[in-house]
């Protein structure tokens, strides 16, 4: 195309609020669980709605920093391996010198914190592809884990490690504590990228570094803090899992591949690959929508191995309906 | 007349007094004096390459001039950056303006300087940005609604949008660099009405156009740049069309050698009929003969590189018929024309032309690799390097070895490369679109001789050039475009600077230059 | 405007005589550091490592542990230099062997038919990649990542409840044999590897195609007004680096005498690490294949070497990346093309434009 001729672009349309991606997505998961359940009675029972959202609350709360990463046009492939190691270190420590779980919480922060900072600094200041730097911090921080682990592995957490990432906060209100945190953590995020000076950085280096840096916005700080915010909220979706499960292995994190379900996820959610735009409740009812699909394949008696198809098919399917395609214009 | 600002008017008068500006050896400015006044609109005109973009990046603190000094009410202004002339109230507004295409049009506006509110908790007051935004989107009467995404808009309210940011940043200073080349009639009626409303709130104005019309209906004051020289300045009632167009072209007695011999025969390898890119250009028709090198005249934006791109089927015709030695090739793919015989050696290097991290041997035959010599699958390294040396040698190119990247080598010398790489492969017709930017004086002859032994040789040439010089130079005819359509058509005779000026700055009056 | 003197070299047979010396080490700066880097790798670990270097036998067989890396790691280049990168080379390589070898217990079809039957069927893998980014123009990142999740189920479900095993010896020596004179042993890993590398090497550096997949990566619009078929270049990039998994995953289940779903798993990372320590540039169109090479015996010799040494596996991993990381951003901080802050911050948004001021250009749009 040459420099000059430019088409007029359709007339514009108040996008502000309309949530078109979160209606959607709400409008599919409440289908997909009414027909399961219309099919099978017992997977719309509390007890396998309350199994489906705490399944999600994890990857969700990876997925969130996943989502800040790429809004600003990055990658974070580290978030696997620093959920492993935060989740390793507090449950450790934890079985074998008794760490509470208010102690737990800031050493998993403290871990992410660094850990993402690392990351961040390495893209932000030396120039390297954040795709380059995320994979080798993910053999670094694997490393870690394993060396830290020495072969042993997580299976007996304190009972108020397994209260908080099973139990409910109130007795009265049936809404187990991972779900409120993860709201809480959501409503955070969600405030910080909309209605802070840091938030709206990230948007406008998503979508055009140069323009942003032009307007005195500090760019390598933001994206440092970026990252650094991806890393602990993995690190605390570390700890959560590790509530959650009751256990830890050196794979935790890695071997299920949450790195890559907290892309998908987050392009379901209608985040746009080429940054920009980030939307986090998207993210979080992609990750919901995950863990039904999921759940649904079970109970319609899906061969566990076709799984990660589904996934593979949501992806694309997610990305068809208009979002994270490449940009036209680069 | 209304009032924009919320404090009273602080009248800004901005000058600039012996502003010199050299890259290399190139002297882009020399000794420019220019006065900015409160409420007036100055404009500066001239042709491609006269040195109008540089002056404006130096107001707006890109660049740095070589020598002079600028004043801001008679005080001696030094801007080291963007920034610097920002807080000073100077705003430049870029003919295509940086697009952040997720963000509302309201943000935009406050990019790098959104509002905050709030004790502990800071954050962006909403609220505020909403209300400013409005506000003065709503003084400048502009129908832009402030929470639509930005890649919603068109270019032209883009640059609305970016005037409504120079008054919201109480910029009383506005440099407008091209504005109205790529909006159609009715923007740019638009944007002089807005102009005209800032002027009369006692903004300061500037603004940079070649064309002529417009700039007698708008300028209060005109600046005539050329060759980086200011050759007249005047209040726009003591100019007229004829003396406008005699001050930019400037070089009616210049005697300008042309070419003695002729090659053109009666073949016509390539014919051009009602062909059409809506909204580009339209009605284009014209054949070109073996050996005939035509000139394709224009201003920047009157649609002379997309006619070249829609031959060369990269773009596609909503009309219209391409024949190229008698075959139809309307939107044929482009590897296809190139293997039949047409090459288009791009303007924009950089993006179309050439591969910077290759080598110059490997750019020269990039375009050819059928014709290397393969052994085995394998391209002949000998034959490579024969073509290799071959174009460095006919181009003068001036490098370190031809297994220098090209990247290393000065804009010149790239182009001699890439323009080697199609003369190389040795085609009926050749499309070059500014084929001497970026070239050297020296340099430039050079290439031109080439040209017309491509045309000895048989070839038909078609010239797309922004320096009349060039096309007297060099071509037999020369086909004029306005806003998308040929409105002139000059052989033998009437191929003189003036003639050629005036056929396409004047439009469709071109009768009525000098 | 004034003619700027001549300067540089006067075309002619020294121009000649210079190019041909290049072309015949392609090897920049880079690639330089990283041969220098290998040998002080081998000959340290060789000094100091008792088992590293007892015989070149020995040292030769070590290579099988790391080559099929090396394989991928030669498709995938393909694919960077597109510009592009595929995600689902582990699952393409798994896969195609799992498929290869139930081809061959189920059906009863010999081995090495089922395994061309199984390379084909890596082609068609990464064809259906190219599909998916050319023809639904989705971005290669997420394309390769959704059909990595696609290949890995169908390899577990053709892998079964029992994986097959037990292929016949002339299969297995193809991962963990050895061609032998006397007491000289070379494994037939190596035999394939080499070949293979000198392939790849002349395909970049030497063929038309290697040019134009070069250009595609570089700017794809300056390929197209070159009158280059740009899908058709992304298309065989992704169908070649299909196959180099699928060989890679063959290799791999005769290395095991088993066709494991989850072996291809290990694949993606490191060959990543191998291609961009190799130098290539993730963005596309700059880097050289012999860099690739070297940067494969480096990062496999070195993983060797410290696990005979006593390191853990995961020690040697975390290596890699450092080393990853770190070299990328020692060739950035010393590159001449990453200037100040804003320049770096250019780069990371789009690859650098055109250096050097051009005069006439400045008064254009």
């Amino acid at each position: 195309m040459s420099a000059v001729a430019m088409p007029s672009r359709r007339r514009a349309i108040a996008p502000r609020f309309t949530m078109t991606r979160e209606l959607t997505l709400v409008a599919v998961t409440v289908g997909l669980t009414i027909t399961v359940g219309l099919l099978n009675h017992d997977f719309v029972g509390a007890q396998n709605l309350r199994f489906m959202l705490l399944n999600s609350v994890v990857l969700s709360l990876v997925a969130l920093g996943q989502t800040l990463v790429i809004a600003m046009r990055g990658i974070d492939l580290s978030v696997a391996p620093i959920l492993g190691l935060a989740a390793m270190v507090c449950g450790l420590l934890a079985q074998t010198h008794g760490l509470s779980l208010a102690a737990a919480l800031p050493l998993a922060l403290c871990i992410g914190l660094v850990l993402g900072t690392i990351n961040g600094v390495l893209v932000a200041t030396m120039d390297i592809p954040p795709i380059v730097v995320t994979l080798g911090t993910y053999s670094l921080y694997s490393g870690l884990t394993f060396i830290y682990s020495d072969g042993t592995q997580v299976d007996a957490v304190s009972p108020t490690f397994a209260a908080f990432g099973n139990g409910h906060l109130l007795d009265v209100v049936p809404i187990p504590t991972p779900v409120v945190v993860l709201l809480v953590i959501l409503a955070l995020c969600w405030y910080v990228l909309r209605h802070t000076g840091f938030g709206r950085a990230v948007l406008a280096i998503g979508n055009n570094a140069s323009a942003a840096y032009a307007a005195g916005l500090p760019v390598t700080w933001v994206r440092i803090r970026v990252y650094a915010l991806s890393g602990m909220l993995a690190a605390f979706a570390g700890l959560m899992f590790l509530c959650y499960t009751g256990s830890a292995t050196v794979t935790a994190g890695t071997g299920d591949h949450i790195e890559l379900q907290s892309i998908a996820v987050s392009l379901i959610g209608g985040t746009a690959i080429a940054g920009g735009r980030g939307n986090l409740i998207g993210t979080v009812l992609g990750s919901l929508f995950l863990s039904v699909v999921l759940t649904a394949l079970v109970f319609l008696h899906v061969p566990p191995i076709w799984y990660s198809a589904g996934e593979g098919l949501m992806i694309l399917a997610a990305v068809q309906a208009g979002f994270g395609r490449r940009g036209a214009r680069a | 007349m209304i009032q924009l600002s919320r404090e009273p008017v602080a009248q800004a008068l901005l000058g600039a007094r012996g502003i010199a500006k050299r890259f290399g050896p190139v002297e882009v400015l020399r000794g420019i004096d220019l006065e900015l006044r409160p409420g007036r609109i100055l404009t500066l005109m001239g042709e491609n390459g006269a040195g109008k973009s540089t002056m404006f990046r130096i107001l707006a603190g890109q660049l740095q001039p070589s020598a002079g000094e600028l004043t801001l009410n008679g005080e001696s202004l030094r801007l080291a950056s963007p920034h610097a002339a920002h807080a000073h109230g100077i705003h430049l507004v870029p003919q295509e303006p940086l697009l952040l295409p997720e963000l509302t049009v309201a943000e935009t506006m406050f990019l790098g300087r959104l509002p905050m509110t709030g004790a502990i908790f800071r954050h962006v007051d909403w609220k505020d940005v909403r209300r400013r935004a409005q506000a003065v989107l709503r003084m400048l009467d502009l129908d832009i609604d402030i929470d639509s995404c930005a890649k919603t808009l068109s270019l032209a309210q883009l640059q609305l949008v970016e005037c409504a940011k120079a008054l919201l940043h109480d910029c009383r200073i506005i440099l407008f660099d091209e504005p109205t080349s790529p909006l159609t009639s009715h923007e740019v009626d638009n944007l002089f009405v807005i102009m005209r409303r800032l002027a009369a709130d006692g903004c300061t104005l500037s603004f940079i156009s070649h064309r002529t019309e417009e700039v007698l209906e708008i300028s209060d004051d005109i600046a005539v740049l050329r060759d980086g020289r200011l050759v007249d300045s005047a209040e726009r009632g003591s100019f007229d069309r004829a003396r406008l167009l005699s001050t930019m072209v400037g070089r009616t007695l210049r005697d300008i050698p042309r070419r003695e011999s002729s090659y053109v025969t009666e073949q016509t390898v390539l014919e051009v009929d009602g062909l059409a890119s809506e909204p580009s250009f339209r009605r284009i028709g014209f054949q070109l003969r073996r050996g005939e090198i035509l000139g394709l005249a224009g201003l920047v934006g009157a649609g002379r590189t997309e006619i070249a791109e829609t031959i060369f089927g990269v773009r596609r015709p909503t009309a219209g018929s391409v024949r190229l030695a008698g075959e139809t090739v309307t939107s044929k793919p482009c590897h296809d024309l190139i293997r039949k015989g047409l090459v288009y050696v791009p303007e924009d290097r950089a993006r179309h032309g050439a591969v910077l991290s290759m080598t110059i041997a490997q750019n020269v035959t990039s375009g050819l690799l059928e014709r290397v010599r393969q052994s085995a699958g394998l391209l002949s390294d000998a034959d490579e390097t024969r073509l290799g040396a071959t174009a460095v040698r006919d181009f003068r190119v001036r490098c370190a070895g031809l297994d220098q990247p090209l990247r290393e080598l000065s804009g010149g010398n790239q182009q001699k490369v890439v323009f080697s790489k199609w003369i190389a492969t040795g085609p009926k017709v050749a499309i070059l679109d500014e084929p001497t930017r970026g070239v050297d004086v020296g340099s430039k002859e050079e290439i031109y001789e080439l040209i017309e032994a491509m045309a000895r040789d048989g070839m038909a040439v078609l010239v797309i050039s922004s320096e009349t010089e060039e096309l007297v130079r060099l071509c037999d005819r020369v086909l004029s475009l306005y806003e998308g359509e040929l409105v002139a058509e000059l052989t033998g005779d009437q191929i003189n600077p003036a003639a050629v000026s005036a056929s396409y700055l004047g439009s469709a009056h071109a009768e009525g230059a000098p | 405007m004034s003619v700027s003197p001549t300067v540089g070299a006067t075309p002619g047979d020294d121009l000649t005589m210079a190019k041909r010396r290049r072309r015949l080490f392609s090897l920049g700066g880079w690639e330089l550091s990283l041969l220098v880097l290998l040998i002080i790798v081998t000959t340290s670990f060789g000094l100091g490592v008792p088992g590293f270097f007892d015989n070149l036998s020995g040292f030769l067989a070590m290579t099988s542990n790391f080559l099929p890396f090396g394989i991928v790691a030669l498709g995938l280049s393909l694919v960077i230099f597109t510009g592009g990168i595929d995600l689902s080379v582990g699952a393409t390589a798994s896969l195609a062997a799992v498929v290869a070898a139930q081809l061959w217990a189920t059906m009863g079809l010999n081995i090495w038919v089922a395994s061309l039957l199984g390379l084909a069927m890596g082609g068609l893998l990464g064809g259906i990649n190219a599909a998916v980014i050319v023809l639904l123009r989705i971005e290669p990142l997420i394309a390769t990542l959704a059909t990595s999740f696609i290949y890995t189920s169908a390899a577990v479900a053709v892998a079964g409840d029992s994986p097959p095993s037990g292929f016949p010896d002339a299969f297995n020596n193809m991962g963990s044999g050895a061609m032998a004179w006397g007491s000289f042993q070379f494994p037939y890993q190596l035999l394939i590897f080499i070949p293979l590398a000198v392939l790849f090497w002349l395909l970049v550096t030497r063929s038309a195609f290697g040019r134009k997949l070069v250009t595609v990566g570089y700017n794809s619009e300056a390929a197209r007004y070159s009158g280059i078929r740009v899908p058709r270049v992304l298309a065989a990039a992704y169908v070649i680096s299909g196959m180099m998994a699928a060989l890679a995953g063959l290799v791999l289940s005769a290395y095991y005498s088993a066709a494991r779903a989850d072996m291809g798993d290990v694949l993606l990372l490191t060959t990543i690490a191998m291609v961009v320590l190799g130098g290539v540039s993730i963005f596309g169109g700059e880097g050289r294949m012999g860099g690739v090479i070297v940067a494969v015996l480096l990062l496999g010799l070195l993983r060797q070497g410290m696990l005979i040494a006593g390191f853990s596996d995961m020690v040697t991993s975390m290596l890699t990346g450092a080393i990853l990381i770190g070299s990328i951003a020692i060739r950035n901080i010393f590159s001449t093309r990453v200037g100040g802050f804003g320049k770096r911050l250019l780069a990371l948004i789009r690859r650098p434009a055109i250096a050097g001021p051009d005069a006439t250009r400045h008064d254009a749009p």
